[in-house]
């Protein structure tokens, strides 16, 4: 049997906020362009929904394009391009206004202008919101404006399983149809992954059971290499248990954390004095690793609390009253009623870090091209980097936009004067189409349970690269995952139905998930400093001499990997300490 | 806790369907239902059964991909809340809970309790976006918009598409819907010049697709899981009046609207 063929001229891997913003892009560029959109969820669905808190660019009478950058490159403690960062500051609030012309509906002031609230680690109010579900409103927005292209084709629910990679260069995808079990090659002239980040390699996220890592495995394995991987954030409010994010504009209305006798224990981590109101810069308005490191260092002295799931501290947000919390933060509200069973009005919140975002990412240059031939990334799959070593709140959904919108543009300027797919590609689609049913469908006799090498995984990842890591337990998650990959091997799949195949597509994602993981833990022990999110007890100092480059491992010919350095762009700002409370 | 499930199986959009019962026990009050649904399948496939089929994704109450209805109730007996959000601690040990898709003729069931939405989609594909060209304007907070306005279109803007609405209504009407989506851009400014077109062809589309009318019956905004007012629908009527007395057509979506129009246009 030969697999089915569709072809476009773009293709993109993931329909969030990314991907949306790509195919309008494509789209505007050349309308004569077919752009299809193959997500392996209804793109509505997709993790840029639960965005909550906001999108930073610099609009306010009192800000600047510099004191942006600024912000983002002391945050990324001087691991971001600079030459990214400023024109990523400079593009924002451009891309922030098209959404607004786009139908967005950006909170407002009394006096009708856009809205922006203080954010973790910035020095000036910047970030724009719409009520706490700016996410939810971006990805609808995009969504709805991408209805009115008709060359703008969708795949929903189709799971991309491998790149078709001919003469060194992407030409399209084989995916999986879920709802029929059909396999089958769609093949495209650029290929544009956006399919967000990598969370579920850790056991306890804020990120959606979709976060698996898809595109940064399938770029890995076509050649490119990937960038930064082991600097993963850890969101120092997430709810225990679900995982569910508290979104940091709750403390950017004044919030307060406390441990468990009541004290704003921050102060004592170099983070500022504490105000009744609300410091840019200081206290629970520091950067996110800051915060979450401060949590370990609470716990170590025994100063955080005991609960059913694990030790917390409080978030405090009674003093901000009900009014204000209905009208700013509803929605923080309508989650702790709903999961927690608590009201923040009168009670308050118990809060610990938790795997939030990846810093990291597939290679791209400032137009989201991959260093392979016809593929770019865009998003969190993607590594620019503007995010250094650390990201700070509200400059994801902005970062989307703006390399969205740039992968979209070059994408569609790169297919505009390449040749069709060659037929090379068709006899790859059926090899896939063989591995994919010798190695997961018609698969007998394996003994080794998904869900129990993914619980193992998960574990050796908070074991050896969760907040604070050395070089042995660093070493000891490699050799744990190495075996993982093995025993992988003779996974044992009962579930040989076409329609909805969810163990076949647990498989798929355990497979990317072990890749990922492995370049985690890989780059992590290669840098010996401590820098942004990545601590080092065994390293605790920076280390700029050796370390002012961005980690890039390859996949070699042999399976095995290595890892280069690539020096980081200095412009404007040479390195310097991270002030904060001051 | 100790729970019996009634639950709509039906293996494709062609199988006349049925209910069949599972009891389960080891329910906690503190899962959610999409849990409880969780421990049935655990067990089903254990037993080398088939899994009850649903839609989930976010599990945070944002995403509006769950929606059953739970006792006659899409997303159950709660006010303002998804599937997701829904807690095992409303019920008491020993009930019986029915569960099942959302029917109405515009979402065929694809399997169990899984429906097709996508006609939802192509209501908005008839006129839901901005397709006027504002271009960049230099200064990003230049053009005031009213702060009531804005959080009028905000409280519109935040239907989820979950189709509870759809579900909830005797006459399987989306008019809650499709009125959200027309006000939420109908308010803002960036949304007036296109605002007699979108309102024809989105409530053209929606006829379409074979939704049934809105008999005041209320059903909608009580089954809303995020709230939408139903004063929307009053304010769609009004600005399908308006523009059928006023528009003249130009967009694609011209058929069905533009006969309409003729009778009014010299």
């Amino acid at each position: 049997m030969v697999v089915d063929v569709s072809s476009h001229d773009v293709l993109l891997v993931g329909g969030g906020g990314a991907g949306l913003r790509a195919a309008i892009a494509v789209a505007e560029f050349n309308p004569k362009l077919s752009v299809a959109v193959v997500s392996k969820v209804y793109p509505m669905r997709s993790h840029t929904v639960s965005a909550e808190g906001g999108a930073a660019g610099a609009v306010a009478a009192d800000d600047s394009l510099d004191e942006h950058a600024y912000d983002t490159v002391s945050g990324g403690d001087w691991l971001c391009d600079q030459d990214a960062v400023e024109l990523f500051v400079d593009e924002a609030p451009k891309e922030l206004l098209q959404m607004e012309h786009w139908g967005c509906p950006w909170s407002r002031t009394p006096d009708g202008r856009i809205a922006v609230r203080s954010f973790g680690g910035m020095k000036k109010k910047r970030t724009w919101f719409a009520s706490d579900k700016t996410g939810f409103h971006m990805l609808h927005t995009l969504f709805q404006t991408s209805l009115k292209y008709d060359p703008i084709v969708r795949y929903d629910e189709w799971f991309v399983t491998t790149l078709l990679v001919d003469d060194g260069r992407v030409q399209g995808v084989v995916a999986l149809e879920l709802m029929s079990g059909k396999i089958q090659a769609i093949t495209a002239k650029a290929v544009i992954l956006c399919t967000g980040g990598c969370g579920k390699v850790f056991p306890f996220t804020t990120n959606a059971n979709i976060k698996n890592g898809d595109g940064m495995a399938l770029a890995f394995w076509a050649g490119a290499p990937l960038k930064d991987m082991e600097f993963v954030q850890y969101h120092p409010t997430g709810l225990p248990f679900t995982g569910i994010l508290i979104t940091e504009a709750a403390r950017s209305e004044g919030g307060y954390l406390v441990n468990k006798d009541g004290y704003r224990y921050l102060q004592d981590y170099d983070l500022g004095k504490p105000q009744p109101e609300p410091v840019l810069r200081s206290m629970e308005l520091g950067p996110r690793d800051r915060l979450s490191q401060a949590f370990i260092k609470e716990e170590e002295r025994g100063r955080t609390i005991e609960g059913p799931h694990g030790h917390v501290v409080n978030l405090d947000l009674r003093h901000l009253g009900e009014e204000k919390i209905d009208s700013r933060i509803p929605f923080v509200r309508e989650l702790c009623r709903k999961y927690q069973n608590i009201d923040p009005v009168r009670e308050m919140i118990p809060v610990r870090p938790v795997i939030h975002y990846a810093m990291g990412g597939v290679h791209t240059n400032k137009d989201g091209a991959t260093p392979v031939e016809g593929l770019f990334a865009a998003g969190e799959v993607a590594c620019v980097s503007i995010n250094g070593a650390n990201r700070l709140g509200s400059n994801s959904l902005p970062e989307l936009l703006v390399f969205g919108a740039r992968a979209g543009v070059a994408a569609a300027s790169f297919a505009s004067d390449q040749e069709a797919p060659s037929s090379h590609v068709m006899a790859q689609a059926n090899d896939e189409r063989r591995r994919l049913e010798e190695r997961y469908l018609r698969k007998t006799g394996g003994t080794e349970r998904i869900a129990t090498i993914r619980k193992e995984m998960q574990a050796t990842m908070e074991e050896g690269a969760g907040i604070y890591r050395n070089g042995e337990a660093l070493q000891k998650s490699t050799d744990k995952l190495r075996e993982l990959q093995d025993r992988f091997q003779n996974i044992l799949i009962e579930d040989d139905s076409r329609t909805f195949n969810t163990e076949l597509t647990s498989a798929l994602e355990l497979a990317y998930m072990l890749e990922v993981a492995a370049s985690i833990v890989q780059c992590g022990l290669n840098r010996t400093e401590s820098r942004g999110a990545h601590q080092r007890t065994d390293f605790p100092g920076r280390d700029d001499d050796n370390f002012l480059a961005h980690s890039l491992v390859y996949r070699n010919d042999d399976g095995s990997s290595r890892i280069e350095y690539l020096p980081v762009t200095i412009t404007r700002w040479p390195p310097s300490e991270r002030v904060y409370g001051k | 806790m100790h729970l019996t499930l009634r639950v709509w199986r039906q293996k494709d959009a062609w199988d006349p369907g049925g209910f069949q019962t599972y009891s389960t026990t080891d329910v906690s009050t503190d899962m959610s239902f999409l849990e409880t649904l969780d421990l049935v399948n655990e067990d089903l496939i254990l037993k080398g059964e088939d899994p009850i089929a649903f839609d989930h994704d976010c599990r945070e109450g944002i995403c509006g991909t769950c929606g059953i209805v739970i006792d006659g109730h899409p997303h159950g007996p709660l006010p303002a809340t998804t599937t997701c959000q829904l807690h095992m601690r409303l019920f008491n040990d020993g009930d019986t809970i029915t569960v099942e898709p959302w029917r109405a003729r515009a979402f065929p069931v694809i399997k169990d309790l899984v429906v097709d939405r996508r006609s939802l989609d192509r209501i908005i594909a008839a006129g839901g976006y901005i397709s006027v060209s504002t271009g960049r304007a230099p200064e990003a907070i230049a053009i005031p918009v009213p702060m009531d306005t804005t959080e009028m279109a905000m409280d519109a803007a935040s239907c989820i598409g979950c189709g509870a609405c759809v579900a909830a209504c005797p006459n399987a009407s989306a008019m809650l819907f499709t009125a959200a989506k027309v006000a939420h851009l109908g308010l803002l400014p960036q949304g007036q010049p296109e605002g007699y077109d979108r309102v024809l062809n989105m409530v053209t589309a929606m006829d379409d697709e074979m939704f049934g009318a809105c008999t005041n019956t209320g059903e909608c905004e009580a089954a809303c899981p995020k709230k939408i007012f139903i004063k929307w629908i009053a304010r769609m009527n009004r600005d399908h009046v308006m523009a059928t007395i006023l528009s003249r057509p130009t967009t694609r979506r011209a058929h069905g609207v533009s006969s309409r129009a003729a009778l009014t246009d010299r």
